[in-house]
């Protein structure tokens, strides 16, 4: 990522419409327009429905800025330059859970469809177009509304596909995760990947057959046929705006269709089977609330294995901003769905495995920067983390304390708990490996590792006597 | 496979639009095919001059 000498930085994922590019300076997020882009803005401002969409918190609120704050990419200088609301965190879709991504192309839909309406309509249909506030989605992409030119099917749907409808389908018709499809492939998931994969009566579940089989079948047909030409072909045979907002509500309904509740795995009922007593509980949560309250208001909080949620609720109590971070889909769903109905905005749930997080993707591997460059959290949350990297996943304790120290601002705090070794947990972990593999797993080397990377402010053994909480504030 | 490039709304993917639309939408595909058959025999006998 590159800053120039203004401290003007643009944004590595905003490059692909050349009509419009995101930059930030300092903690400001603004769009430079071109004259086109600028003319539809001035015209989107004056609509009906987008004031209502953004005061509803559905589209992510926009003023005019001067057009000087940013500077000119291509030597003619911005028509117009906008200045967006900061979202606290940004996160990928393949960081989303199924009902997020459901919810998110619900949205996604819903917008288009009042857009639509009021002679708008979106320019592509990426699910890389929303956001979150905690448990609510936000539509980001202000430059993809356009004026609709009568005639013409929607221009986002063959994306829309990709990265929203045959990520649902994957999972709510095969019980597959579309986590992993979704990050290796920027773009998303061709029609023709995932075809093979709906043979026989699959063929029947629900919109497969018109939007993958007959989708992908059309794609391969009409190949060698611009798209101009087939806009004024449809445009000849009476395409109209009524056709493509009945299409648009034909996938709305279809979407609210798509399901999936898998069984309980390991992790969803980790709560009740880790082996806490209720004095060990309640001793963790008033040191967990203590060492989150210690410093000034902490403006994000990072819950490491954040399972339920529990502690993430707790922090989120006296911090702006908590993402909580756990690799099971099916447990980050159960959370999500939680957070969506108590309307909670300040809890972000997503799927990352700590021990493969997600790398930089896209572009130079910086369009979709990865999970370590976003975080930096000015408190770390790794609360019964620790063993199933260290011991569960192999990582050497030194390589996951300088993790955690990573994660964590400058003059930040970890807050982190050690299991020890002869605890019910650790042995089952260590019962699995090799006998003598980490002989350093041990709580006064791991006390060692941390003071020599920070400075340990608060310690307390819990009552069974098998577990340690420390408060290290890093680099202090 | 076909790669398409991003705010490329990709052919088939505009026709495909028009045959989900349901019976009116339909009719807008049925028309879109008769035409280019027709057109199809309109050229043939003047690329066979």
């Amino acid at each position: 990522m590159t800053t120039s000498p203004t401290g003007v930085r643009p944004e590595p994922a905003s490059f692909r419409d050349p009509a419009n590019r995101v930059f930030h300076v300092g903690d400001e997020v603004l769009r430079g327009l071109n004259a086109q882009a600028a003319e539809h803005w001035r015209t989107l401002a004056a609509s009906p429905f987008f004031p209502t969409l953004v005061s509803a918190g559905k589209v992510c609120a926009t003023e005019d800025a001067p057009p000087t704050m940013v500077p000119a990419t291509t030597g003619t200088p911005w028509a117009a330059v906008l200045r967006h609301e900061r979202i606290p965190f940004v996160s990928h879709p393949y960081e989303w859970s199924f009902g997020m991504l459901r919810d998110a192309a619900l949205l996604h839909l819903e917008i288009l469809r009042t857009a639509l309406a009021d002679g708008f309509t979106t320019k592509d249909g990426s699910a890389y177009n929303l956001q979150w506030r905690g448990a609510k989605p936000v539509f980001i992409d202000i430059g993809s509304f356009e004026p609709i030119r009568d005639g013409e099917p929607w221009a986002g749907y063959r994306q829309f596909c990709q990265t929203v409808l045959y990520p649902l389908l994957l999972t709510a018709h095969l019980g597959v995760d579309f986590q992993p499809w979704l990050r290796a492939q920027v773009d998303g998931i061709e029609a023709d990947q995932l075809r093979p994969l709906f043979g026989g009566t699959r063929r029947l579940r629900p919109g497969v057959l018109t939007h993958l089989h007959l989708h992908g079948a059309m794609q391969q047909r009409n190949a060698a046929a611009s798209t101009s030409d087939v806009k004024a072909q449809l445009r000849a045979a009476g395409y109209s705006r009524d056709l493509q907002a009945a299409t648009v509500r034909g996938i709305e309904k279809l979407v609210r269709r798509l399901e999936h509740r898998p069984s309980g795995s390991h992790w969803t009922d980790y709560q009740r089977t880790c082996g806490y007593s209720a004095r060990d509980r309640v001793a963790k949560e008033q040191f967990v609330v203590g060492a989150v309250a210690a410093a000034a208001r902490p403006r994000l909080v990072l819950d490491l294995g954040a399972n339920d949620g529990r502690y993430a609720r707790l922090a989120a109590g006296h911090a702006d901003y908590v993402v909580a971070v756990e690799q099971d889909p099916a447990v980050v769903d159960e959370l999500y769905r939680a957070l969506r109905s108590e309307g909670q905005q300040r809890i972000l749930p997503l799927v990352v495995d700590l021990a493969d997080p997600s790398p930089g993707g896209g572009w130079r591997g910086v369009e979709r920067a990865g999970f370590a460059q976003r975080a930096s959290a000015d408190v770390v949350l790794a609360l019964a983390l620790v063993h199933h990297l260290a011991i569960g996943r192999n990582v050497p304790l030194p390589e996951v304390v300088d993790w955690l120290a990573g994660l964590t601002a400058p003059g930040g705090a970890v807050v982190v708990e050690f299991v020890h070794p002869d605890d019910p947990m650790a042995t089952r972990l260590l019962a699995n490996k090799p006998e003598g593999l980490f002989p350093d797993y041990r709580r006064d080397t791991f006390e060692r590792l941390v003071e020599a990377r920070g400075r340990i402010t608060d310690r307390l053994e819990l009552p069974s006597g098998t577990r340690t909480l420390y408060r290290a504030v890093m680099g202090g | 496979m076909i790669h398409l490039a991003y705010l490329d709304a990709g052919s088939g993917s505009l026709i495909v639009q028009a045959v989900v639309g349901g019976v009116a939408g339909a009719a807008v595909a049925a028309k879109l095919y008769w035409r280019r058959l027709v057109d199809r025999f309109r050229r043939q006998p003047t690329d066979q001059r």
